[in-house]
């Protein structure tokens, strides 16, 4: 018995504290979802304090679903940054691990100039990208359209061939923070960020796949696209899969960067639209706190599955 | 078989070069940043001095005029210290227990750990405000701060340390029970000096995640225990007037942890997959 006893001791300290920290906010968030709870109400001040009294039931989940006008925007738009930093990270991470993997000068420098995006702080990274590079006037992006704008110009007094070029247009250089491209923008830094993760998880995955397999593959006349389709995909679907998953819980919840960009404007995801709710309108937000606890499990579900297989071995 | 080589050594060459025309192409973001944080102000704007201007330190002088950098540095170096020290200290004990002395139910333990992870911070961001600001009367304070980021890393850490551990022959640590070494001793005599490797790189990455943090980090402090990425987030300086004082406040508080980012990406694989990709 006592020998049982102390192992259990040892992991308590985490236990609890893992504990207490997910079931005290959560079920605080619960709580407050059913009933009405706003910070300020001149006619109403008996709902500025949270209390039984003022039970709402499912109306705030009713308000958040039918009534509030951004939630489904922002659910929209929360799967569409997501779906479309997966897809590129995924695809751009299997090139450049595929790319790397491979024997040449310098390749140690080559790993630790991909691999340092990922360690750049969100707020920065936001920071950079949305002012130094993608500004339309004073960034890089802003710069570049007027040099190209500048050639053209420069080419039309050319005889003949300046015919041609006095048909081109001027090119307005892309604002990254109007209401249409501000989700562009952040999918664009995220990706930056990201897509080293991605060729890090493929390159190690890569590494532990099996040589001699290969080798008889390329005996037996097997082209490099089928070795790559019928050895090298089934091989990486794992990692993939893994890479997604964890992807997604991250990028669910980005928030530094769609505030930097925008403050929300024309992009918004559930963190986003329940920091908004949360200055003022408390009941709201917790409905749509819940409602992102779900779409989150649902995710996050696989994944355990998939990490709770793996690792007794 | 000489143009079959002769292919080869060209298709060689052309894939060298792509990757590391790839790997400038993502470093550039930073290296422009950098770069910048040596323009003055005035010049960092001026399409002309694009690529030729005057160096100077001036961004850097006076970064403590400008943003208060230290002041935000020091909380950063202070509570992703003692966040990640308090990690280990209760994550150590708890997977030790679990890697050597596993019950049928520590894999379920371990799993709900992690799901923690997957909890989204802003469900719970104004029960967080509202018991540490009227409750508990800790907000804003590096206590807080501490204890915050040592919880959301904690199921990492035990991750980890778990994998680590594991790889130590079972053998070694019933040895030392025979011998009468007590529990306190196998950890700090026997486990840590084995799995030292692995003790170091959970602590560098969980420093690393400490220090970018952006969310708790940002919403539970106002001033006294600001981080820097609060200290980023609230500069954001829109029209970019400042570009060459915000490279440089930038490149101060993401350099250290980039060049730390090195010696750990190894081990990033196992830390953010949680063994479940080798």
């Amino acid at each position: 018995m006592a020998k049982r006893t102390l192992p259990r001791l040892l992991q308590t300290p985490a236990v609890v504290l893992l504990l207490l920290w997910m079931l005290v906010p959560l079920s605080m968030t619960l709580f407050f979802s059913f009933i009405r709870y706003v910070l300020n109400s001149f006619n109403r001040p008996e709902w500025t304090s949270p209390s039984l009294s003022n039970w709402r039931g499912f109306g705030n989940y009713e308000y958040v679903l039918f009534n509030a006008k951004d939630f489904w925007f922002a659910v929209q738009n929360s799967l569409f940054i997501v779906v479309s930093i997966l897809l590129l990270t995924v695809v751009l991470g299997l090139a450049l691990a595929m790319l790397v993997n491979r024997s040449f000068p310098g390749r140690g420098i080559v790993r630790v100039l991909l691999i340092s995006p990922f360690f750049v702080m969100p707020a920065v990274n936001a920071v950079l990208w949305i002012n130094m590079i993608l500004d339309p006037v004073l960034g890089l992006n802003g710069i570049a359209v007027a040099g190209i704008n500048e050639i053209v110009n420069g080419l039309k007094d050319f005889p003949v061939l300046g015919a041609f070029f006095s048909l081109w247009p001027e090119i307005v250089p892309m604002s990254f923070r109007a209401t249409q491209t501000s989700a562009y923008a952040v999918i664009i830094m995220v990706t930056w960020q990201w897509t080293p993760f991605a060729v890090l998880i493929f390159m190690t995955s890569l590494q532990s796949e099996d040589e001699s397999q290969k080798e008889a593959a390329i005996l037996d006349g097997a082209t490099a696209w089928s070795r790559f389709r019928n050895l090298t995909v089934p091989h990486l679907a794992r990692p993939i899969a893994i890479v997604v998953m964890i992807q997604s819980i991250f990028h669910l919840s980005l928030y530094a960067e769609i505030e930097i960009v925008s403050r929300g404007n024309g992009n918004k995801n559930l963190p986003y639209l329940i920091g908004e709710f949360t200055s003022n309108n408390i009941g709201a937000a917790s409905a749509t706190g819940i409602f992102a606890v779900i779409l989150a499990n649902i995710v996050a579900i696989f994944l355990l599955r998939m990490v709770g297989k793996n690792m007794m071995d | 078989m000489a143009t079959v080589s002769q292919t080869s050594r060209f298709g060689n060459m052309f894939w060298t070069i792509l990757a590391w025309v790839i790997a400038l192409l993502f470093f550039f973001p930073i290296f422009w940043m950098i770069f910048t944080s040596f323009k003055t102000d005035a010049d960092a704007v001026k399409p002309e001095f694009l690529f030729s201007f005057t160096p100077t330190l001036e961004n850097y002088v006076n970064m403590t005029e400008n943003y208060d950098y230290w002041r935000f540095a020091i909380n950063s170096v202070i509570t992703s210290t003692f966040a990640t020290l308090l990690a280990l200290v209760v994550g150590i004990p708890a997977a030790y227990a679990m890697a050597f002395d596993p019950s049928r139910h520590t894999k379920d333990i371990l799993v709900w750990m992690l799901s923690t992870k997957m909890l989204p911070a802003a469900a719970v961001l104004y029960p967080m405000t509202f018991l540490t600001k009227n409750f508990l009367d800790i907000f804003d304070t590096h206590f807080l701060v501490i204890v915050v980021l040592c919880l959301i890393n904690l199921p990492i850490v035990i991750w980890m340390l778990f994998t680590y551990f594991k790889e130590i022959p079972k053998e070694i640590i019933e040895a030392g029970k025979m011998d009468g070494v007590t529990t306190w001793g196998e950890i700090k005599d026997i486990l840590i000096p084995l799995a030292w490797g692995g003790v170091a790189s959970t602590a560098l990455l969980t420093f690393i995640f400490c220090w970018n943090e952006a969310y708790w980090t940002v919403r539970l402090t106002t001033t006294e225990a600001a981080t820097l990425s609060k200290l980023i987030e609230g500069n954001r300086a829109p029209e970019g007037l400042f570009f060459g004082r915000l490279s440089a406040v930038s490149t101060a508080a993401v350099g250290p942890i980039v060049v730390l980012g090195w010696f750990c990406q190894k081990q990033l694989v196992r830390g953010l997959t949680f063994g479940a990709v080798k």
